[in-house]
């Protein structure tokens, strides 16, 4: 894989992490990708046989879901509590066009 | 009357000593039979916190009035004659990556700075049913991404052997604090290694436990096919008394096992005759510092003057077990924190429009380490590299898991190093992330195949701790546990304790 990771990268990596970053932290990022990535790579000389499938879980158990019971959960106004702006009902954000 | 009173204090300073000698097992039978308190036994804790804490940082919320309260309640219940749980009087800290229900749980990073979770997970619930005392919440390193708690937002914790030293991490506050008296037991998480490793560094027994035997329920998540909560304690029978509380499936958590649990302190006193312990080769290359390598060669001693056999073992793939967790971990992590964005969880950085609100709060509210992931991760599963990084991965952990399973044909547990190094000093690895990395070369590749492991304390080095892992089969804890105890029995290295 090509390392080549520029501030550019960086950038278009942190729009898509929502990350708004400055110049300097683009191109502290981009350095540390680049590093990272080149120590990576070497899963690139792993010769995995064709009938190898890929591992994502930690358990191969079938999830486990539990019946589909109406429950109390908890209330509007404890959630909330942690919410940085509410108009008590609703969580409040900024305009979407701002 | 002087003479009296110096008396007193040396009786009181007396009792004082005895409470930090006691193991988390004589606690709880010391309560149970009336010759302990737990308002004095969690007052001691507190005073020794408030004593000692200043200088480690380990905790970063001590719960002194709820401790307190609890413990008078449970005095009371017991003198009423009330039945109480396999845990009653005992405190434990809780990594602060865990959610405590009216207890602030910031998992060290300034975006939970002032979260309070409406809810306990499933441990705490646990542990308080069993009348446990949660004394306090611990240090980590942010969203325990990091193997020294230096990327804690709250400032490092010292190592309680050499306040130069790091305790490792990511739960190094759960582990300093049981290493420094200020806890019997804690509890913490690990992903990559982050019980097992700080363990080490600390002197203390640290336990991750098989993924899915412990509900992840409340954990705060940072790679959910790789967390896995456990206890650190002084000892390997106080593991596996706290296991039998904190172990369990969960209708909360859909990855938690439905295996039965086993009453993990049943084998501890079983002979260790006819165990087979795998020498993983790999561990022993080049680079591993003669003092561990030494330990490591006494240790099998001790194991075979007990009956146990050793065999040599190879995992082969494991040389590319940092590279691949990296990758998953990282993955795992972006998807995982994206729910960090400036609605829910308390911290905003105000702008004039909802896009740049969430670009600024999570720039402002991630530290570097917890961005160098993000970015690592969201750069891994993007379009063009998906192929090459996560699903070449996780194939590289296929292997992983299946040279375990090869392994454990000829074995029953894998014995090796904790980590390569013992604590080293602050700032040591800060510079290049990718050094630190390598902390957990050792102790990765259970995480990623799903298996349990212990630390326990082997040995010293320039007066800092060496720790012993020990890798065992999928659920099957309790073999750990039998050997380490049996261990434990032999050896004095896990009752050491740290100069005040």
């Amino acid at each position: 894989m090509s390392n080549a990771i520029d501030r550019k990268t960086a950038l278009h990596v942190g729009k898509l992490a929502r990350l708004e970053l400055t110049d300097a932290q683009a191109d502290a990022s981009a350095k540390h990708l680049a590093s990272i990535l080149s120590y990576v790579d070497q899963l690139a000389e792993v010769e995995v046989p064709e009938d190898i499938e890929p591992f994502f879980g930690a358990t191969e158990s079938v999830n486990a879901v539990r019946d589909d019971e109406v429950r109390p959960s908890m209330d509007r106004e404890t959630i909330l509590r942690n919410a940085p702006d509410s108009d008590g009902e609703f969580y409040r954000v900024p305009p979407v066009f701002g | 009357m002087a003479s009296s009173i110096e008396c007193l204090l040396s009786l009181v300073n007396q009792n004082k000593m005895e409470i930090s000698k006691l193991s988390a097992s004589q606690i709880v039978s010391h309560i149970a039979a009336g010759e302990l308190t737990a308002t004095d036994c969690t007052q001691h804790f507190l005073n020794e916190i408030e004593r000692k804490d200043p200088t480690l940082n380990s905790y970063l919320h001590v719960a002194k009035e709820s401790a307190i309260e609890t413990a008078q309640q449970i005095d009371a219940r017991r003198s009423a004659g009330e039945s109480l749980g396999a845990l009653a009087g005992l405190p434990v800290a809780v990594k602060d990556g865990i959610c405590t229900k009216g207890i602030r749980t910031t998992a060290a990073s300034k975006m939970l700075e002032n979260f309070v979770p409406p809810f306990d997970a499933t441990i705490v619930q646990k542990l308080t049913d069993a009348d446990a005392i949660v004394i306090g919440k611990t240090n980590l390193d942010e969203f325990a991404m990091g193997s020294s708690t230096e990327n804690s937002a709250f400032g490092a914790t010292k190592n309680p052997w050499n306040t130069d030293c790091v305790p490792g991490g990511s739960s190094g506050g759960s582990a300093a604090c049981v290493g420094a008296d200020l806890a019997p037991v804690s509890i913490g998480s690990d992903t990559g290694g982050s019980i097992r490793q700080p363990a080490a560094f600390c002197g203390v027994t640290g336990l991750k436990p098989t993924y899915g035997r412990v509900s992840r329920f409340g954990l705060i998540a940072f790679a959910s096919s790789l967390d896995q909560i456990g206890p650190f304690t002084r000892t390997a029978q106080d593991a596996a008394l706290t296991m039998n509380v904190i172990g369990g499936h969960c209708e909360r958590d859909s990855t938690s096992a439905r295996e039965d649990l086993p009453d993990f302190s049943s084998k501890l006193d079983q002979s260790l005759s006819g165990v087979r312990i795998g020498i993983c080769k790999e561990h022993f290359e080049s680079g591993l510092p003669d003092d561990i390598r030494k330990s490591m060669d006494e240790s099998i001693s001790v194991l075979k003057s007990l009956g146990a056999t050793t065999v040599e073992i190879s995992l082969p793939h494991s040389k590319y077990g940092i590279a691949a967790y990296y990758v998953i971990a990282s993955s795992e992590a972006s998807g995982n924190l994206a729910r960090y964005d400036g609605v829910r969880y308390t911290m905003r950085f105000e702008a004039d429009n909802l896009n740049k609100m969430y670009g600024l709060t999570r720039t402002e509210g991630f530290g570097d380490e917890v961005r160098r992931r993000i970015m690592l991760g969201t750069y891994a599963l993007s379009s063009g590299y998906y192929d090459a990084y996560y699903v070449k991965a996780s194939k590289v952990r296929r292997l992983i898991k299946n040279d375990y399973t090869k392994a454990f044909e000829s074995c029953d547990v894998i014995l090796g190093p904790t980590a390569p190094s013992t604590a080293f000093k602050f700032g040591e690895h800060t510079t290049d992330p990718l050094t630190m990395y390598l902390a957990d070369i050792f102790t990765v590749t259970a995480n990623l195949a799903g298996l349990p492991g212990i630390s326990i304390p082997c040995g010293f080095s320039d007066g800092m701790p060496i720790g012993l892992q020990l890798q065992g089969k999928s659920f099957d804890e309790a073999t750990l546990l039998q050997i380490a105890h049996q261990f434990q029995q032999q050896t004095d290295w896990h009752s050491r304790r740290p100069q005040a």
